[in-house]
């Protein structure tokens, strides 16, 4: 039973890793999302969105991250 | 007819994973081997092996079913979160905000673990070398199997990928057999960069497809976008490092 917990863990832990890293990257491909599909914009704008957003939230969470608490 | 810019960063990125993760179960595989003999370590990590492919032959499959876009959405979002968060993480070590992996370190743990078992009981203690190269190797193998899926599943790319995830295995321990230690020098944080890179840029990628989107330049898209996130990465190290520094100070 520990074995299928420490499967269950690390399958959470792959995607999971820091909350606001995930919050964040969610929340980028919902706005992608519904500038594509709701606002009926050029999926490239969703593209951009996809594009910018991801690696500046990278920045954004390293930096945070490795300052104080 | 597969293209050379389809199939060689997934079959890249799935060697250069598995390179990673096969040092990282390697190490344990060999201390469990050094405390308890070979059979049990030999044995675990084939059991391991044997569940990992099973889970490759069985899901690899289905997810062709899966319709395309609905397919890429998903394993989009799913390979910007793990590849964002490997290039998180080897951002954060190459900062020396969190310390890197020490090989060394994990095969003495798990060495003396092994050893207080054996001074508290001597029954079964082949069996409980066994499971802890399985678990091991299938904890390990897991991100494997997930980035060959991921990268391999909806283009029919699911046999090159487990060709360079293969690869790899073979490469490491053919090493690992040579060496007979752990395999402290392969430059793992780099590695691990190198491959949350991909991941990441992949991620982004797919999920525009997933969106609906048709990227400029087709496949060669990934190369741009996978700069994009080498040069965040390396961006966040700085601005991580700087912000390490002033703290101390």
């Amino acid at each position: 039973m520990k074995l299928v917990g420490d499967l269950l863990a690390e399958l959470i832990g792959m995607f999971v890793g820091d909350r606001r890293l995930t919050v964040g990257v969610l929340a980028i491909v919902a706005v992608a999302g519904v500038s594509i599909d709701v606002a009926g914009l050029d999926p490239l704008v969703g593209g951009s969105v996809l594009l910018l957003g991801c690696p500046l939230l990278l920045i954004d969470n390293v930096r945070r991250s490795a300052g104080p608490r | 007819m597969l293209s050379w810019s389809t199939a060689a960063p997934a079959v890249a990125a799935a060697f250069l994973a598995s390179t990673v993760e096969v040092v990282e179960a390697f190490t344990i595989v060999l201390a469990v081997a050094t405390m308890r003999g070979w059979r049990p370590a030999a044995l675990g990590a084939a059991a391991g092996l044997g569940l990992l492919a099973g889970a490759v032959v069985l899901f690899g499959p289905l997810l062709d079913r899966i319709p395309l876009h609905a397919l890429q959405l998903v394993i989009g979002v799913l390979l910007l979160l793990f590849g964002m968060g490997w290039l998180r993480k080897a951002s954060l070590r190459a900062a020396g905000v969190i310390p890197l992996h020490d090989e060394d370190a994990i095969f003495a743990t798990e060495a003396s673990q092994l050893g207080e078992a054996a001074s508290r009981r001597q029954q079964n203690l082949d069996w409980a070398a066994g499971i802890t190269a399985l678990k091991a190797v299938v904890l390990e193998g897991l991100e494997v199997v997930f980035i060959v899926i991921a990268v391999g599943a909806g283009r029919g790319l699911l046999v090159p990928a487990s060709l360079g995830a293969l690869a790899a295995c073979a490469l490491v321990l053919a090493i690992g057999a040579l060496v007979h230690r752990p395999l402290s020098r392969v430059p793992e944080n780099t590695l691990k960069f190198a491959v949350g890179t991909m991941l990441a840029a992949f991620g982004v990628f797919w999920t525009g497809e997933g969106l609906g989107l048709a990227w400029p330049a087709g496949d060669l898209a990934l190369l741009p976008i996978a700069a994009l996130f080498l040069f965040a990465g390396l961006i966040g190290a700085a601005l991580a490092r700087k912000a390490a520094v002033e703290i101390v100070v």
